[in-house]
């Protein structure tokens, strides 16, 4: 699998510069086309692949498929030897092992983790797929283990800004933590200590929860999307008040006259919070396969292959070679016109990264007919 | 380096060893590394465009912590990091040659931080918004010589006032002795009309608050408008505008609006500690010194608005004297003790605030409003009404009008 990322690169945990004087001063500090990670070179000069990868505001955690964890900010860290999944946040770094899981204080030069707990490989429950652990999961800052009820059976669980958004096995959905901006899904903007399914979604299986600064999103079994929380760059691809005025705005100041259709918009239904999951189109061609949230954009992948991008976009994270904000999807052009076939998604707060496979083939765009030839 | 550029170096430490940039540990190191980078660039010789892009870096992750948690809750060093975000874009913006666009996203973006941020650096925020509107009027002086500028005074037609009963009448009283107002008014808790103590302000002398001395003192600045007929509706909201852009929306375009819904407030904003020229213009009543607290503890806010601002009855947890400057505001008190007639919200967010609409109650909704007590008044240019702590008021603007708040205890 090959990676491509895109969006703030201000610590390079995109594209280092090979220049050794560089100071972060005049690098390129975000990218808006899709730009290839590299892989890791063992000793041995093998390169490997990165299985999984996780990012922070400022770091990029790469597991790579020799099972070492490479940190943008530090390189390849020797402790990480066997481990099975990684995340990260600005201040830890949390690793999953076979029977452990460490977490470890990025600023610290300690040879342990700062924190450790076992995992009883007899046990069944014994699956880690962080944050989630077993019998709860871990957060980006101590205390790090919450713990959660069993009946729950967690199955997946992401954490946003200041909420927390969990998949039970049998295709639930659960939300807890801040709703002043409808992140929760629950219809109202209060707070919720303990976990509280989203009654809006019930009756309907899920198959992958995400969750951004203030926003949510969620896949049903059938590829539909449901996304609610906060609006504000458009990063529920419903239409903005904020970006149209930026947009109005910077029209004005091109054309130096006061833009005349201002009053068209004022009809516009702008939504600045949506506090019930709504279903989404992301395109009316094919369903979506994944999903991430940053913080405040969307990405997501669909069955065709096809990876589409909306919400903040200021520094490149949208990967449309611009660094505007959209309230709409769009696709990432640079995938289709590469022929590649994007696969998988994980966004960091402000950039976005893209898996893509090695050799299968692109689906096409549209149902084709057969083309008729020539004198046929 | 642009001349203004320099002006605004030369209020800053010489060097880089000597600008400060020390946070808690709240703040993340990869924060402070950039903010470290806005430094460097500062003192360097980088391009307009990547030391604004840093400031931009510093702007957008304190903006999202600002926007964390409640605003009660964020920690004091994000905001203080947002005022140095700010700091940095303004010294980006002037650098070269800026355009008058370029100084008045400077002037902006110092009232964004001193709206958000914290004071850091000895305000230096402060300093550099008096050095960019220097600039600005600087150079609009040489535009203005050609127009001639009618000093319009503020259009204060409007509805007729509402007749005040006699026997409801808040007391009016003039210049009372210390003695006499604490004896009689503030030990017992008592509203009254307090008249003559503001006619020495500027405000109401040399630098009558109209439309030509707000725009030429602050209109190029950003402030807090809320939008909507009450604060109680449903799409109530706050945006921020320019003092410019507030007067002639909301306050010269009065007569298109459409029944309140678009009617705008620059309400309850500490617009003196914003723009000290202002807070020249007025004093702070000596009476507040019969309080315990500091002088500094009073809390100042402007209202300007057009007729027709609501404020729906509600109360406020200190002693509150009501300056009005300009037009008339019609207003009604009920005591404390009558609360339980008031129907207050529910809500913890409103609970401070009545369900009723006094000027039109739902009789059915809320019976025993019509059984409380009140009193009203008029309050004219140069009134300042005292309103006891927790006494509920409710006000409406006859006119376009200024009034300035002291919350004091």
């Amino acid at each position: 699998m090959r990676w491509f990322g895109f969006g703030f690169n201000a610590f390079q945990q995109i594209q280092t510069q090979n220049n050794p004087e560089y100071s972060g001063l005049d690098a390129e500090e975000r990218l808006s086309s899709p730009t290839e990670l590299k892989g890791h070179v063992n000793r041995d000069g093998r390169c490997f692949e990165f299985s999984q990868i996780r990012a922070s505001w400022s770091r990029r955690a790469s597991l790579h498929s020799d099972g070492f964890v490479n940190d943008s900010c530090r390189g390849v860290i020797k402790q990480s030897r066997g481990c099975r999944d990684v995340f990260i946040s600005e201040s830890h770094l949390t690793l999953a092992f076979l029977d452990r899981v460490e977490c470890w204080d990025l600023q610290s030069s300690d040879e342990t983790p700062s924190w450790t707990m076992g995992i009883d490989t007899q046990s069944k429950s014994s699956a880690v797929n962080l944050p989630l652990v077993p019998g709860g999961y871990i957060a980006s800052k101590p205390p790090f283990f919450h713990s959660l009820s069993p009946h729950m059976q967690a199955k997946s669980l992401a954490l946003g800004g200041e909420h927390v958004i969990l998949l039970t096995a049998t295709g639930a959905v659960y939300t807890w933590g801040q709703g002043s901006h409808g992140q929760l899904g629950h219809g109202g903007l209060l707070p919720e200590e303990e976990p509280r399914t989203v009654e809006a979604l019930w009756g309907m299986k899920m198959s992958s929860v995400s969750a951004g600064g203030w926003h949510s999103v969620c896949i049903s079994d059938a590829g539909d999307l449901y996304v609610w929380g906060w609006n504000e760059s458009g990063q529920l691809g419903l239409p903005s008040q904020r970006l149209r005025k930026t947009s109005e705005k910077k029209t004005d100041q091109q054309e130096g006259e006061l833009s005349q259709n201002s009053s068209t918009h004022q009809e516009e239904v702008f939504i600045s919070i949506q506090a019930f999951p709504a279903l989404f189109d992301v395109t009316p061609l094919c369903e979506v396969k994944t999903v991430s949230c940053g913080s405040r954009h969307t990405a997501a992948v669909t069955t065709s292959g096809d990876l589409y991008t909306w919400g903040w976009g200021e520094y490149g994270q949208l990967g449309h070679q611009s660094f505007s904000s959209s309230d709409e999807p769009q696709r990432v052009e640079f995938f289709r016109a590469q022929q590649l076939h994007v696969v998988g998604v994980v966004c960091g707060p402000w950039n976005t990264f893209a898996a893509v496979a090695n050799e299968e083939g692109l689906a096409p765009e549209y149902p084709t007919k057969p083309l008729n030839k020539h004198g046929e | 380096m642009s001349s203004l550029g320099s002006k605004i170096l030369s209020t800053l430490p010489a060097d880089e060893e000597q600008f400060p940039l020390q946070f808690s540990d709240k703040v993340d190191p990869s924060v402070v590394e950039v903010l470290r980078r806005c430094r460097k660039q500062l003192y360097g010789n980088a391009t307009c465009a990547s030391q604004g892009l840093n400031a931009q870096i510093i702007l957008d992750i304190s903006w999202e912590r600002l926007n964390t948690g409640t605003w009660r809750h964020v920690d004091k060093e994000w905001r203080r990091v947002y005022s140095y975000g700010c700091l940095f874009k303004v010294a980006a913006l002037c650098r070269e040659n800026p355009s008058q666009q370029e100084i008045l996203e400077a002037v902006r973006t110092c009232d964004m931080g001193l709206l958000m941020g914290a004071a850091i650096m000895d305000d230096i925020l402060q300093v550099l918004v008096r050095i960019l509107q220097n600039e600005i009027s600087e150079t609009s002086k040489d535009e203005e010589k050609s127009v001639e500028v009618v000093a319009k005074k503020l259009k204060t037609e409007g509805p007729r006032s509402p007749s005040i009963r006699e026997e409801k009448a808040v007391p009016r009283i003039k210049c009372p002795s210390l003695e006499s107002f604490s004896t009689n008014y503030l030990l017992p808790l008592k509203p009254v009309i307090l008249e003559g103590i503001i006619d020495h302000w500027p405000a109401l002398n040399n630098h009558p608050w109209s439309i030509e001395y707000l725009r030429s003192v602050a209109g190029f600045r950003t402030v807090p408008v809320e939008v909507g007929s009450r604060y109680t509706d449903e799409n109530w909201s706050q945006t921020l505008l320019t003092v410019n852009e507030f007067i002639d929306r909301y306050i010269l375009n009065e007569i298109s609006q459409d029944g309140g819904k678009s009617r705008g407030y620059l309400a309850q904003h500490q617009l003196f500690d914003q723009i000290p020229e202002l807070k020249e213009d007025i004093r702070i009543p000596d009476y507040c010194c019969l309080g315990e607290g500091d002088e500094d503890d009073i809390t100042i806010n402007a209202w300007f608005g057009p007729a027709g601002t609501v404020s729906p009855l509600h109360q406020d947890p200190q002693q509150n004297f009501l300056a009005q400057v300009v037009g008339s505001k019609y207003i009604r008190l009920f005591s404390p003790e009558d609360t339980d007639k008031l129907y207050p919200h529910q809500s913890q967010l409103l609970h401070n605030t009545s369900q009723v609409e006094v000027e039109n109650p739902n009789a059915e909704l809320f019976p025993e409003f019509s059984k409380a007590p009140y009193l009203e008044c008029v309050l004219e240019p140069g009134d300042v009404l005292f309103i006891p702590v927790k006494h509920w008021h409710y006000v409406r603007s006859l006119q376009v009008s200024f009034s300035v708040s002291f919350w004091w205890s």
